[in-house]
């Protein structure tokens, strides 16, 4: 049923000239450098969206698709931090600034301003990234901070040299034309 | 169903001539709805307060767990005179849990026993145990709860007495054995609030003259979030011990058996959970605090506590899903 909708939504993006370029190989990673520890976590499960009429992008990722090494630490990543079970997914809604034409092959420097969700908690970004095209397939990949208290995730003191108060946050994505690789 | 999905359709249509696609829309649907998901950390630590939880810890996490009852509070053993307990410890426990998986733990670890002089002499007791979680309460409530089974074996390592009234008068190794076996239903209702029901069967091989070798129990537990880190917890047991057992510790040695109550503070900070409780019951282990509490709230018999637990994660999880 989910993949035949999808299937449909698929072949409507593609009858409609293929404005909006989909992608489930979104790789979102985010790295913090403490005294006491480095953490670091990683989600293979976002998804992400190009409207290249509009020039809009959109990510979306499961809180509880991060793995950590320390299964405690994950668990309390989404139980006393992010608490996941309040606010599930973080989300980017936002805009390329720079006339980007993604159908012809190359690399290109991008700036996207937008909206970042986390926590419930909605901010602003401008973040530059690099997007490549090649043969169709597109990837993109930027390196943004952010600052966990912007998004109002307390840290206790007791942990304060545990955790950072910048995180980096890394983003790969891959959005491929055939739709075979998008269930 | 087809209907539905013609009007999705019709739906993303429009959408399109508005030439704004929300491309959130777009996974509306696709995105796994992680409804299935396990609810995390129904209680935060394998322990309530002197009861078990549900929770277990991680495969290949150690926990290290060190427990304390100090003496009355008031009555006449409490007060100035002893510091309000704090000059007397009525029970140690030192122990270590370990994860073979996410579901099955085993701990091993000493006590040093609580006797009351009336119905236990028992002390000095080395504890084996198991614990198996066997359902997970699930975010869509399809598993509306978690039910882990817990087991231990207790021995008691103190030299035997030459009294065969007394359970401490032990005539073979297996005299000196206890057991537990237990249920463990648990509920997370929101985020602030979890309840536990534990039946609760306790079998001691060798018991004093007219005490009983097996009893059942029921357990209550509950947490109460207070804030992102703390929590106020309680456990209760409901001990069904026979009539003629009471009357006659009652008539013959003036000597009252009584429900255990805890109440305490939990803490949480990073790998340690710290907490702060009073309690009427001395010892920490099931075996004795369950069949044998003779403190009671209403007379002082209460006590301060604490336990620490600190986690060790032995392993890191390799990256696997590679």
């Amino acid at each position: 049923m989910k993949a035949g909708l999808a299937m449909i939504i698929l072949v409507f993006t593609t009858w409609t000239g293929q404005a909006q370029i989909l992608s489930r190989e979104v790789v979102i990673s985010f790295f913090s450098e403490a005294p006491l520890e480095d953490i670091k976590s990683e989600s293979k499960e976002g998804v992400s969206a190009i409207d290249t009429s509009s020039n809009k992008v959109y990510f979306k990722v499961p809180i509880r698709s991060f793995e950590f090494e320390k299964s405690l630490m994950q668990e309390h990543f989404n139980e006393n931090y992010l608490e996941s079970s309040k606010y599930p997914n973080a989300e980017f809604n936002g805009t390329i600034k720079e006339p980007v034409d993604l159908s012809r092959d190359g690399t290109y420097p991008v700036t996207v301003q937008g909206d970042l969700t986390i926590h419930n908690v909605r901010k602003s970004y401008t973040v530059k990234g690099e997007m490549k095209v090649r043969g169709g397939e597109i990837t993109a990949h930027a390196v943004f901070p952010v600052h966990v208290a912007d998004h109002q995730i307390k840290v206790p003191r007791l942990v304060i040299k545990n955790i950072a108060e910048i995180v980096e946050v890394t983003i790969n994505a891959t959005y491929r034309p055939d739709p075979k690789q998008m269930n | 169903m087809k209907t539905l999905i013609l009007v999705l359709i019709v739906c993303l249509g429009s959408f399109r001539l508005m030439a704004q696609v929300d491309l959130k829309e777009l996974f509306k649907d696709s995105v796994a709805n992680k409804g299935n998901l396990p609810v995390l950390e129904t209680f935060k630590s394998p322990r309530l307060i002197s009861s078990q939880s549900n929770e277990t810890i991680h495969k290949h996490d150690l926990l290290f767990v060190v427990m304390h009852r100090f003496g009355d509070l008031a009555g006449k053993n409490g007060g100035t005179k002893t510091f309000f307990g704090l000059d007397n410890s009525t029970d140690i426990l030192i122990g270590f849990d370990y994860g073979i998986s996410d579901n099955l733990n085993i701990g091993i670890g000493r006590t040093k026993g609580a006797p009351n002089g009336v119905n236990t002499d028992q002390s000095q007791l080395y504890y084996f145990k198991a614990k198996y979680r066997l359902l997970r309460q699930t975010a869509d409530q399809g598993m509306p709860f978690s039910l882990t089974l817990f087991g231990n074996a207790a021995v008691s390592g103190m030299e035997k007495r030459d009294l065969v009234t007394s359970d401490a008068g032990f005539s073979d190794f297996g005299d000196r054995m206890s057991f537990i076996t237990q249920t463990i239903l648990a509920r997370k209702f929101s985020d602030n609030l979890s309840l536990a029901l534990l039946p609760t069967y306790v079998r001691r091989n060798y018991v004093s003259f007219m005490d009983k070798n097996n009893m059942f129990a029921l357990g209550i537990g509950g947490r109460v979030k207070v804030s992102r880190w703390m929590a106020v917890v309680a456990d209760y047991f409901i001990v069904f011990r026979d009539q003629d057992t009471k009357d006659y510790f009652l008539q013959q040695k003036d000597f009252r058996f009584y429900n255990p109550l805890g109440v305490g503070l939990e803490i949480e900070t990073g790998g340690h959970v710290f907490n702060l409780s009073f309690t009427n019951s001395t010892a920490i282990l099931e075996n004795q605090f369950i069949p044998s509490t003779s403190s009671t709230w209403t007379k002082g018999g209460f006590r301060w506590g604490f336990s620490i637990t600190r986690n060790f994660t032995l392993f890191n999880k390799s990256n696997s899903n590679e």
